[in-house]
């Protein structure tokens, strides 16, 4: 048997027994997995687009995940009101950014473009494989965009709106200015370097001095430009932290540039002394590149967890003063308006339940981790998703006022009082610059009095000798190859002092909900006492949840054996139904008449039949599968774990014991969370923020180091200073240990380029060093840093 | 050896024609995705004749 068979030639899944589905492609019958792939790959063939199968350099996406009701949600897509959110409105087309799931390769990016091209209405569509992002530009006359989007999910792939966050778009004009700073430095780069070692032919061999002069005025040509264009980014981080009154790298790095050139510049007109343009544009060309390098890797970490921004329009069923049901957009919203929410639905607007009575999930704005009954008067927040009924709600107060924009003020005012913290290489260029300075000024006044006419070269010569060119690339390149590791890894940075850090954590505070836990409920144990065994009794659990999206029901949602009637809903104590006409009733103890039998850290269901007590059901959540080892492995390194969340439940007592938490704050609201982790600070300074929920975002956003689940909320995503990717707890052992041993090769980085510095310090200060022995030296140094850095990278 | 006075002028502006090249393809986002370029090159445009009036790429 050939590998490839019995694997879907769509997605390379492997074909679930007894699944006989074929689509004929390039000449060939080919098995498909499923009926989405397969209907994907027929309407990929029937547009003529079968090069896809041909070129694509992995496989597609699987198709089953797409589910009618996401193209319904589209629809929603459609309203004027929700489109200004973000559409931007042209003069007779609009324009919208998606952020496309599943684009794996260059062949999807072709697809996704040809397959719109090909519809009347779409002007442009330009789709971004690296950064899995589509620019859109359409005619609303011709074509809706809820068509274009379904459009796009019929070749397998998920679209959605969404807007890029600042420091993304920050970072995005940076890296563009440095490219261009880049290439300019790199062509001047070449050329200088072409013309100085011409010049260094000089040294052995007379050359005539109309010929040295003219390489050297032709060498100041080009390396004016990079100096005055390409080293921008140094100049103004001097300027910078001369202006805070602290010395960073970047004042060496200025001083030495401008001092080289200057220099250079003056024997030129002179047609006396030395040249180092060569040293000024490799210098700054190798400097611009490790920077570049590190900018990239941070880029990506920030497009792909802005890719998981999605804007999921927010409607509202409005009723109005004649009893109409009319659909608006949540913005609209005013206050007193009565609004209807359906099961399922997510909240738009803070209310008060003023018809009915449901459960609203409140996990991600409290960490709850169940649903919380709402009664008539009861209030009910934005984002908190409605269970099990249809209730009625007068808004209270609508987008600015919401009790989730209150927190996102609060984030936002964490993040700007967040302490900056200084950087390695900062704190050691502080002392280097000054002592280097203090070398100069002695080495200009000894030779002053000894030597007046070459007491400036001799002064310059230690300047570019000691040029920082090692140690400023010490920090950078260890960060970027460790970076660059970690995203690999799984862990996205997406702030630079996170390796530095990371290294230093004495002390992690952590969520529980989605963070040490699933966040799922499962069942634990079923302890039958009636006629069934324990599929049955799951079974006939699983049917009288099957409707329902409450977090109890999800639990059971494998169980589909038989088909509930009369299902009712008792909020906040349970169901009862029928099956096979045998009446049934499921909930708390209380609500079947029995006694509790409780176990510690559980939720106890009673099952009855027929008014007969039939089983007991215990459930929880369950603790991650890492998560005892990744406690364990924070105490092997000595760091201390507590547990900060805004469960109230006895969860949390259970949750602590079994991964040995003793320091516990629980029930906190975001405000409090805040307080305890400012406080823990003052301690503790390293402390390490870990979470997932919307609740989460202000202490992240607070937290000297943060870091939120890949599967989290997105603001707790948007406000962390790193993302874990796939929300596996072990990552972060190793992200701790990678960053201790970066900090031990920075080390390293800055033990040799201090070593080199201070060999050649003293022959520049005799004025032995000629320009060709530190320009070598500065290149060999400067090699034997990023060969160490490079390190980080292997295994 | 004069000669030299003519070529590295010449060599010069071809400098600057790379430079001036290189600043186009950058603001033109050449840069922003490196996968897509390469391969495009491979897919035939086999469906245009279905769309006449297409004028996009």
């Amino acid at each position: 048997m050939a590998s490839n068979q019995g694997l879907c030639f769509h997605c390379n899944e492997v074909i679930p027994k007894g699944v006989s589905l074929h689509v004929s492609i390039l000449g060939s019958s080919q098995a498909m997995c499923c009926q989405g792939c397969a209907a994907v790959a027929q309407t990929i063939i029937e547009s003529g687009l079968e090069d896809y199968y041909q070129h694509r350099t992995a496989a597609a996406p699987s198709a089953q995940g797409l589910v009618p009701d996401a193209l319904v949600k589209m629809l929603e897509y459609d309203d004027e009101s929700v489109q200004l959110e973000f559409v931007a409105q042209n003069e007779n087309s609009k324009e919208v950014l998606l952020s496309i799931e599943g684009i794996a390769c260059a062949a999807c990016a072709w697809l996704i473009e040809k397959q719109l091209s090909n519809i009347p209405g779409v002007q442009k569509i330009h789709v971004n494989s690296t950064t899995q992002r589509a620019t859109l530009v359409w005619d609303d006359k011709q074509v809706k965009l809820s068509q274009l989007l379904q459009s796009i999910h019929k070749l397998g792939y998920n679209a959605n709106p969404f807007q890029t966050d600042k420091q993304e778009e920050i970072d995005r004009k940076l890296y563009r200015s440095h490219l261009l700073k880049l290439g300019v430095a790199g062509l001047a780069t070449m050329q200088v370097m072409m013309f100085a070692i011409a010049l260094y032919g000089d040294l052995f061999e007379d050359m005539e001095l109309i010929y040295r002069d003219y390489f050297r005025w032709v060498s100041l040509i080009m390396a004016t430009p990079v100096l005055l264009f390409s080293a921008q980014p140094f100049y103004f981080g001097a300027y910078r932290s001369l202006k805070a009154k602290t010395l960073n790298m970047d004042v060496p790095v200025s001083i030495a540039l401008l001092g080289a050139y200057s220099a250079s510049l003056y024997a030129t007109v002179n047609g006396t002394g030395e040249v180092y343009f060569e040293s000024v544009s490799m210098f700054t060309f190798l400097l611009l590149l490790g920077r570049l390098l590190e900018l990239r890797a941070r880029r990506k970490a920030s497009e792909t967890s802005s890719n998981m921004l999605k804007l999921v329009p927010k409607l509202a069923m409005r009723i109005d003063e004649t009893g109409q049901q009319q659909k608006v957009a949540a913005s609209q919203l005013k206050q007193s308006d009565i609004i209807v929410i359906l099961p399922g639905e997510v909240v738009p607007a803070d209310g008060q339940v003023v018809f009915g009575e449901s459960e609203f999930d409140e996990s991600s704005l409290t960490g709850e981790s169940l649903p919380i009954t709402k009664k008539l008067g009861g209030k009910v927040f934005a984002g908190t998703i409605n269970h099990e009924q249809t209730v009625h709600l007068e808004v209270e107060a609508v987008s600015q006022n919401t009790f989730i924009a209150n927190i996102m003020r609060l984030q936002e005012q964490a993040q700007s009082e967040k302490p900056k913290i200084a950087t390695i290489a900062d704190s050691v260029a502080r002392y280097f610059v000054f002592g280097l300075l203090v070398i100069a000024a002695l080495t200009y006044t000894y030779w002053h009095f000894h030597s007046p006419e070459n007491a400036f070269w001799i002064t310059l010569a230690v300047l570019v000798a000691t040029c920082p060119c090692a140690l400023s690339l010490a920090t950078p390149a260890a960060l970027t190859a460790a970076t660059h590791k970690l995203s690999k890894t799984g862990l996205l940075v997406k702030r630079g002092h996170v390796l530095e850090s990371l290294a230093k954590v004495t002390h992690v505070v952590s969520d529980k909900t989605g963070t040490l836990t699933e966040g799922k409920l499962q069942i634990k144990h079923v302890i039958c006492l009636g006629d069934f065994n324990e599929i049955t009794t799951l079974n006939l659990i699983g049917a009288l949840e099957a409707q329902s999206s409450h977090p109890i029901a999800n639990a059971f949602s494998e169980y589909q054996g038989y088909a509930a009637t009369n299902i009712e809903h008792h909020t906040g104590l349970g169901l009862s139904g029928e099956v096979d006409g045998k009446k049934l009733k499921l909930g708390k103890a209380s609500f079947c008449d029995q006694t509790a039998e409780p176990i510690a850290g559980m939720l106890e269901l009673v099952l009855m039949v027929e008014d007969k007590l039939a089983a007991r059901v215990y459930l929880s959540d369950t603790i991650k599968k890492d998560a005892v080892s990744f406690s364990q492995g924070l105490k092997a390194r000595g760091i201390s774990l507590s547990m900060l969340t805004g469960d109230d439940s006895a969860q949390v007592e259970y949750v602590a014991k079994q991964l040995h938490i003793t320091d516990i704050a629980s029930g906190a609201l975001p405000q409090q969370k805040l307080e305890v982790v400012k406080t823990k600070t003052q301690n503790s300074p390293h402390l390490l923020m870990l979470g997932d929920g919307v609740n989460d975002g202000p202490v992240l956003a607070a937290a000297p180091l943060s870091v939120a689940m890949g599967l989290g909320t997105d603001i707790a995503k948007s406000s962390a200073d790193a993302v874990l990717l796939g929300s596996k707890l072990s990552t972060l052992l190793s992200a701790m240990d990678l960053a201790k041993k970066t900090k031990k090769i920075i080390a390293q980085n800055l033990a040799w380029a201090l070593g080199y510095n201070a060999l050649i310090l003293p022959l520049a200060v005799a004025g032995i060093v000629t320009p060709y022995m530190a320009a070598i030296g500065m290149s060999l140094s400067s090699l034997a840093v990023l060969t160490n850095s490079l390190r980080l990278n292997k295994q | 050896m004069s000669i030299i006075f003519v070529l590295i002028p010449i060599a010069l502006i071809f400098v600057c024609v790379g430079i001036g090249i290189f600043f186009w393809a950058v603001k033109s986002e050449q840069f922003e995705d490196l996968d897509r370029q390469g391969i495009n090159i491979l897919f035939d445009d086999k469906n245009k004749t279905k769309q006449d009036n297409d004028s996009t790429d």
